[in-house]
Order: C-alpha cells, then structure tokens, then sequence
C-alpha cells in the first residue's frame, strides 16, 4: 500500500507572543510540525508496518517549511521519503488553496493508494484540508476515523461519530482524516534521528507541481487577542476554617439565585 | 438575504433556523427524507435513499446550493457535516468557515485559532458563504414546528464515490447535556486520582450543576467521557455558574467556559491564571474546601 | 547495534560539550552531539555571566555575532541584612576591553548559537535524546546506549552537566555529596531596555552585574545575584544543598524575600515575570572533581566540577569552554597515536594543568571549605559591617564617640580573634 501523509507545518504554539495591542507576534514561534499531524504520519507508519509499500510525508508552504530540523523530525517518524512544495508565495493559504496545491504536488508524486491527514491542523484548526483534498483529488473520502485495518486490498475504517462508531470498508484509493484517539506519536530513538538525515527530500517550487490556479476563497480581515471579560477576581487566599466560612458566605450569594 | 440551514438533528436545526432569521429574511431548512421536523416555510425536501448514508446526499446538497444561490448556509458542526461541508466547498471552490463564535448580517465571521489565543475576523471572497455554527452563538428562543407553507422537491443525484457500511454500533451517549446547564463544576489536574471524583460528584450534586472537565482528564487520564471536555477543541459553554476545581486556567480551556456569567474557582497555587479570569475564588487545598462546600450547600 | 560509527561521541551541548565538538568537527573528525534537551540550553542555566577569554581563544570577535545580552562594565558586591545592604561598586572601562571583557546571557539563546557553529562546522546534533549508559567493553567505553539503541565511538566525552551520571557509569566519580553542589533558583523579569539603562545607569550594551552575601541565603553558604540583560534582569539566590537542610526557609521563600528587599525591590519594580528556573551548580572546587579520563572517555565542563565561586566573581562558563578545549585538542592527539586509552588520553590532564583551569581550581581549593566552615561570613559579618556603618552615618544628636570605639563595639561582639583568624583564612584560600 503506498501510502502519503500530509502534514502542516505551524508556529510553535507557546511561542506566540500577544503584544499589548492584541495582535500577535510570531517572531519567536518557530515552525514546527502541527500535532494532530503526527497521528496521521503514525498511522501510516503502522499501516506499514503491516504492509509493504511506500510512506511518503507531503507538506506544503512558505519557504520557511525547508528546514533541516523539520524535515528531520518528520523523517524520524516513520516516512521513507519527504515532499514538499515550498514557495514564498504560499503564504496564509485558505484551505480550499491548500487543497488545491496538496493536489498538484500529490499527482506529481504519482501512484498512491492511502492519503492520510490529521483532523485539523493545530494553528487554525478549520477541519476541512482533508475533506477538501479528498474531493478535489475525486476518491472516498472519511473523516473522524479512530482505527484503519487493511482488508484485501481495500481498508476498514472504525469512525467515531457524535452517538456511534460506524465500521466502513472503502475502495483504494481513498483520503482518511484521523482522530487523535487512533495512536500515541512515536519518540523518535536515535538511531531514527539519524538515519532520517539520509533519507531523500524533495523540495518543490509552484512551477515544479504545475503552478496551480490559487485565487483566495477567504478574506482574513484581523486576527488579534481578544479582550480579556473583566472578572471580579474576589480570591479569598487560603484555607482556614475562616477563610473558607468567608468563601462560601461569598459564593452563597451567587449560588442561591 | 437567502440562507439554507443543514442540520443532523432537531435541536440544531430549531436553534440554527431561529438564530440566523436574525441576520437573514429567508430561511430554508434543507430536510432528507422525514427525519427532522420543519421549522421554516420553505424546506427543500431531499427524498430518503435507502441504505444511504448521511454522506451520500454531498453531490444531491451541492447541486442545490449551486443552482439556488443562496448567500447563506448555515450547517450543524457535526462530523459527519464537517466531512459533507468541506467536500461541498472543494466542488463549489470555496471554503467553509468553521467554528463560528460570532456571525453578522454583513457575513462578517469571527472564529477562534491558535488553541484560543487569538479571534479571527474573516469572510468569504465571494460567492456564498458557508457557516458552521455550533449551539448557543445565536441567543434566541427556540422555534417549534411550523405547518410547512412551500415543499421543495430536490432531484437525488447519486454519489460517485460511496462507501460500504459494514456494521453501527450506538456509542453510549454521555447523559449529560452541558451546553444546557445552568451550573457547570469543571474539575481539572488538581485532582489526583479518579476516585475523588465521587467527592465532585457530591458537590455537583448539591449546587444541582452538571460535571464537565478539562482536557487532560479527558484524553490523557480518561477519567470522564471525552464528550465532557470544556475548551477549544471541546465543548464551549456558557452557564450562569462556572465551578473551577483544581483548574489551572490555560486559554484552551477557559476559553470554554469564559462566557459563564460568573466564574467560581478552587485552586491552591496563589499564581495559577484562572484566579484572574474569576470573579470569586480560594487559593486552598480543594481536598478541604469542596467537602466544606458539600456539607454547607448539601 | 547501528552501522554508523563516529569517530567522537560528545553527551551534553552545553557550553564544554559544543566547543569540544565544534573544534573536533573543525578538524575533519566524524563527531555526533547528543543533547537531551528539545534543543541546546533548554535544560542549562546560568546566573549569569560568561568571561569572554575563553571562547574569543577559540572564536576570536564572538562577540560581535553571538547573542550575549549586555558587557558588564560595572561589578557591585554586597554584604546584605534584612535591612541594610553595603557594598563595593567598581565601574569602569578597564572592565570592558575586548579579550578579557564578560557578558551576561541567556542560555537558550546562546547554547543554540554555539551549537549551530559546531553544525557548520560538520558536527552531527541530536536533540531530545537521553543518554541513558555507556558501551564499555573490556574495561574501555566504545559509546553510547539510549533506550534500545546504540552507537559506537572511538572515545566519548562526557559533558553532561553536574550531576553526570555517565561519569559515575565510567566509574570516573561518585554520586554528588550534598556539600559539594548548590542549588540556585532565578527568575528572569522582563523590563524595557530603557528603563533597566535609567536603573543601572549604563547605555544599551552594557550592564551591571551585582552579587550579594548574607541575607539572600538567610544566613547560610550561598547568596544571591543580579545581572542585567537587554531586555529583562535575571535575578536569583544560591545556597549549598547542605545548608539549605539546617536553614527555615524553603528556596522559594528566599527568592521571595530576597525579591522584596529594600535594595532589590526598586531594581526589578513594574517586571514581568518570563521565567522560573533552577539549576544545581558545582560548588565543592577541587575535592569534587572527579576522574576525569578513561580508557576511550574524557569528563569536561560541570561534569568535570570545574566551577569557581569566590563570592564576587563566579566562573562555569569559561571553565566549560577552555575545559571542552582541552578535551577536543586530547582526542586529536590521541587521533595521530590512534591510541584512545586512558594513557593515550593523558595528555588531557596536561592541557588541563597548563591552562588557568586546574590551575585556578588548584589556587581556591580551599574556599569552599573556608566559606563552609566560616558561617560568620553569611551572618556575623553582614551585620557587623551594617553596625559599623550605621554608626558612621547616623546622627542621633547624642555626643559623638570616636570612630574606633564604635567599631571596636562591634568587632568585640563577634570577637577580635575570630576576626583575625577569619581573614588569615580567607586571604590564604584566594
């Protein structure tokens, strides 16, 4: 089964810095893989694991992408191989272009049969580049999946749902967005690490995946921190048997309504 | 403005048609088959398939929306409507904007990113607008069956690419309806082994409130059932009462409940952020103060 | 067992660890860094201030491209009580010429720096590893074992911090004893730029480095520090891990109180809190330092023990460079010899004994032991010196007395003798 895996990368999270006006500074957040993405390049290497074949990880991005401690993080994770189409104009993507430029780079690659995501990215967490791509690239498409079992040449999906879990078989070639609740991400050991400096990397322009049309679906109009609701903060430091009489004479009030 | 409302469930679909005849004049449920209940004038009726998955409707939705145009559509954030939402806006070439905390009648959206760090305010580039809104954003009165004045047929168009269900099984459903109460305890890491839940149970118990938890209880502990989980990738309330027990206050987590009217908290770390996002609070050992609650409001 | 062999395995990219790699990568060797951090000097801490001479010998005008903080051009030393602080402030240019000028820094940022130049330089950087034991076969170590995998090398170099329990694996040293290592605590608070030149009365590139001794450690073997950096100040209270057993005051306490005291409070006034770190730190000189070679190993840096601490000068840093020095220049010439044993190894004891690295270590020997065993120093003489000087300067209308009977009022309290005996001591062990 040759599988792809598709992962964003994001600004390190804890590193975004909200400046007193509200917008946000990411100049300390370095670029790193986006978590729920790590369960989708664990899936694939298990399902490897299991089967023969291929598992190549696919990024697209900014220039900022192509860097050698990413690609080695992902490359320690299971993948043989790393494809990404890095270009500074890829810059702030919606997911409808992200969909499409996954799309070009994923033909350029050629031969699939499995593509992997994870739910939603960390950053912006929309939930919608898997399905999209799915459609975009016309094969069955599932999201919510928590289980892949290979089965005679197609897989059988557990889906976890609002109510149920549905058990589904899907044709290959398919895209299955999964959960976080399907594995726990692999610690990368040493020698992981170090043999994912040698496995191949290829990094490509827009021209290189057939300069895709890219037009916007989404306007951004600002993104800033909210303004904080201003609480009492009445705090009634510890807890003598007079403190928490103040407390709960406190709190009464409020619960008695 | 036209809007279509799509929704899995009766409660959403009441809720969603309410809430967005605020914003727009016409509002048309989209209903498959008989499952769900008018509640607008105008429904679209999509004729029930047999053995179809929900799923299977995607190029049946799309088409319509295609040829009605309607500014609007409002869809239920369930799963299944992620998947279906999301694959209507690759064949309509636009996006869907998910998670919608705020929408106006200028179609202006605002959603939460970065683990709720931050508000973004966008909207579509052009063409129609396609909304996930989830319980609560739109504060109104549910709607009750209506006598349906006008019943539009939908043509089925058959999927291209189905899937095969092989088996259902009902997941046992958390009895719990948060987004509803009135009074939510919320326990987070301060509590060090499950069974002391038994405790929180009690006090939830006697304040009549319903129990909701932070993440790591969640999916990392597995204490309480993940539909329990308060905060960004989880559930967002807004009761009148927010309990915070041994809750440390990280933005993905209080901005779940930070719309409480008031916010209660439990915690012995003198610094611990929730302290300032509450209005009354301790700094004890919740090992002391929640059995001292217990006995007084039980 | 991995089919890749490196001709140096070094554990630990803190300062001795990257400069002992950077140079062995420099000379063509295949060398594979190690650190167990997310990245270098995520776990490392200083106070702190590095003395450039070291790392300009080996990257002269480092300066001028390596994050540092600010050049410290002013050196205060106090003694302090709960209400009083006197001290010693020096400023001056001759502090800041370029070669034997020191800087304060941040470790996250510079560790990362050091270890990107040893990266250009051809060395092999592995994060988020733990070395968990040493290959050794037939009495020699032949590399390195973490969780199930394991690399080989023809010698290995451990530069893992204070409490290397890699070294103890060697049978290099022992587990630490509480006398010998220090726990220090800091806070690092965020002022603008601006305010901290008005406060310390520097200009954007230079800085103010200040030491205190008495209350900070309430009484006990330790004190506190304060260095300013660009943009925030890093405070913080040391105490000997002994010590801190007999004492009251848990560590936080003492940072607490040391925060509030009259003479720091204004210092850090309007600061926000970025972040909390502690550290333990090598403070038992010469007696703690360990074997230091082996057949196919070297100790360097903190694991080595090489930390001086004279209470108003306290040096790691340039200890851990020039000992990562010595370390690298053994191996390549044990490398010509092909000879990785302990005698072909030898010659690191050599290097080492040349430069101001043993020989400093071997010159204050015995100030741990005099600091330890003269407590007065952290309580008698903080207060002493506080009752001299508010004599001095307080005028109370009563008559005046002569000068040297009001010290003498105070000396005779803790005793003439004591004092003398003191200072012998003292001035003997620097």
């Amino acid at each position: 089964m040759n599988i792809i895996t598709c992962f964003k990368v994001v600004p390190e999270e804890q590193d975004i810095v909200i400046k007193t006006d509200g917008e946000l500074s990411f100049d300390r957040a370095k670029p790193t893989i986006s978590a729920y993405d790590l369960n989708a390049v664990e899936a694939g290497a298990q399902l490897r694991e299991v089967c023969s074949g291929a598992l190549i990880a696919l990024s697209v991005g900014t220039g900022s992408i192509d860097g050698p401690k990413l690609k080695k993080n992902i490359l320690s994770r299971g993948p043989e191989s790393l494809a990404m189409v890095a270009d500074d104009r890829l810059k702030d993507l919606d997911t409808h272009q992200t969909a499409k430029v996954l799309k070009a780079a994923i033909e350029k690659i050629g031969e699939y049969d499995l593509i992997l995501c994870g739910e939603g990215s960390s950053d912006l967490y929309a939930q919608q580049v898997g399905t999209q791509l799915g459609q975009v690239l016309n094969i069955p498409t599932i999201n919510s999946v928590s289980k892949i079992t290979p089965s005679n040449g197609k897989i059988v999906v557990q889906r976890t749902l609002e109510n149920e879990v549905e058990t589904l078989e899907i044709t290959l070639p398919a895209l299955v967005a999964v959960t976080t609740d399907i594995n726990l991400p692999r610690i990368a050991t040493m020698n992981h690490i170090l043999a994912a400096g040698k496995k191949p990397a290829t990094v490509w322009t827009l021209e290189d995946v057939g300069a895709p049309e890219l037009s916007s679906t989404i306007e951004v109009i600002d993104t800033r921190a909210p303004r904080q609701v201003e609480r009492k903060q009445d705090i009634v430091e510890g807890d003598t048997d007079d403190a928490i009489r103040e407390f709960i004479s406190k709190i009464s009030a409020v619960l008695a309504k | 403005m036209r809007t279509m409302v799509l929704a899995e469930t009766q409660k959403a679909l009441a809720e969603l048609c309410a809430g967005v005849s605020q914003i727009s004049q016409q509002v048309e449920a989209v209903i498959i088959g008989d499952q769900l209940k008018a509640v607008t004038d105008t429904v679209w009726h999509i004729p029930a398939q047999e053995n179809a998955l929900l799923e299977d409707y995607t190029e049946t939705i799309a088409a319509l929306i295609k040829q009605e145009k309607p500014e609007l559509v409002i869809v239920e954030p369930t799963k299944r409507y992620k998947l279906i939402a999301g694959r209507i806006a690759a064949m309509l070439g636009t996006s869907v904007i998910t998670d919608v905390l705020a929408l106006g009648e200028d179609l202006i959206a605002k959603r939460m990113v970065y683990g709720g760090a931050a508000i973004r305010t966008e909207k579509v580039a052009s063409g129609c607008t396609i909304a996930m809104v989830g319980s609560g954003i739109w504060e109104t009165k549910s709607v009750t069956e209506v006598a349906v004045r006008e019943e539009k047929p939908v043509q089925f168009i058959e999927p291209v690419n189905r899937v095969t269900r092989i088996a259902r099984d009902e997941k046992e459903k958390a009895a719990v309806d948060l987004p509803g109460a009135k009074i939510v305890v919320g326990v987070g890491r301060g509590i060090a082994e499950q069974k002391d839940l038994e405790m929180i149970k009690q006090l939830a118990y006697a304040v009549k409130g319903e129990i909701g938890c932070t993440r790591p209880i969640a999916e990392a502990e597995k204490w309480m059932p993940k539909e329990t989980y308060l905060g960004v990738s989880g559930l967002m309330i807004a009761p009148e009462i927010y309990i915070a027990i041994g809750i440390s206050g990280q933005i993905q987590h209080t901005v779940g409940i930070n719309r409480s009217k008031i916010v209660i908290s439990i915690n012995k770390e003198k610094n611990a952020p929730i302290f300032k996002q509450s209005d009354y609070g301790i700094v004890g050992d919740l090992y002391k103060v929640v059995p001292a609650l217990i006995k007084h409001f039980g | 067992m991995s089919d890749e062999g490196f001709d140096v395995i070094v554990v630990g990219a803190g300062l001795a660890g990257t400069v002992a790699a950077y140079l062995l990568g420099r000379e063509g060797l295949q060398v594979l860094l190690i650190e167990r951090g997310n990245y270098p000097g995520s776990k490392n801490m200083t106070g702190g201030r590095i003395y450039s001479h070291s790392l300009e010998k080996i990257m002269p005008g480092f300066a001028k491209e390596a994050p540092i903080e600010r050049k410290i051009t002013r050196e205060k030393v106090f003694m302090m009580t709960e209400k009083s602080c006197i001290g010693l402030d020096f400023q001056s240019s001759l502090l800041g010429i370029p070669g034997s000028d020191s800087y304060s820094v941040l470790r996250g940022v510079f560790d990362q720096w050091l270890a990107e130049k040893a990266e250009e330089a051809g060395v092999e950087i592995i994060t988020g590893i733990c070395v968990d034991d040493l290959i050794i076969r037939d009495g020699k170590v032949c590399g390195v074992i973490a969780g199930t995998d394991q690399i080989e090398a023809q010698v290995t170099i451990l530069a893992d911090g204070v409490n290397s329990l890699l070294a103890q694996k060697a049978g290099l040293r022992q587990e630490f004893r509480p006398d010998h290592v220090a726990v220090g605590v800091k806070e690092l608070i965020e002022l603008p730029a601006e305010l901290i030149q008005e406060r310390f009365q520097c200009n954007e590139t230079e800085g103010t480095a200040c030491m205190f001794a008495g209350f900070p450690s309430d009484g006990r073997v330790g004190g506190g520090f304060l260095y300013t950096n660009k943009k925030s100040i890093s405070l913080g209270v040391v105490c000997t891990l002994s010590e801190l057993t007999k004492g009251q005051k848990t560590v936080p306490q003492l940072m607490e109180d040391f925060k509030a005291h009259p003479a720091v409070a204004p210092l850090i006034k309007g600061g926000r809190l970025l972040e909390y770190s502690g550290h333990l730190v090598p403070e038992g000189g010469l007696s703690m330092v360990p074997g230091l070679i082996g057949n196919g190993v070297l100790v360097a840096g903190d694991a080595a023990g090489f930390c001086v601490n004279l209470g108003y000068a306290v040096r790691g840093m340039d200890f851990a460079v020039a000992s990562g020095e010595c370390a690298a220049r053994a191996v390549i010439e044990a490398n010509k010899g092909g000879d990785y044993s302990e005698s072909g190894l030898q010659i690191y004891r050599k290097y080492l004994d040349e430069s101001f690295v043993l020989q400093d270590m071997k010159l204050y020997c015995k100030f741990p032991h005099f600091l330890e065993t003269t407590p007065r120093i952290f309580s008698d003489y903080p207060e002493l010196l506080e009752g001299i000087v508010t004599d001095m300067f307080v005028m109370d209308g009563q008559p005046s007395k002569a000068l040297l009977k009001t010290m003498m009022k105070h000396t005779k309290k803790v005793g003439l003798l004591k004092i003398a005996g003191d200072a012998l001591k003292g001035a003997r062990s620097v």
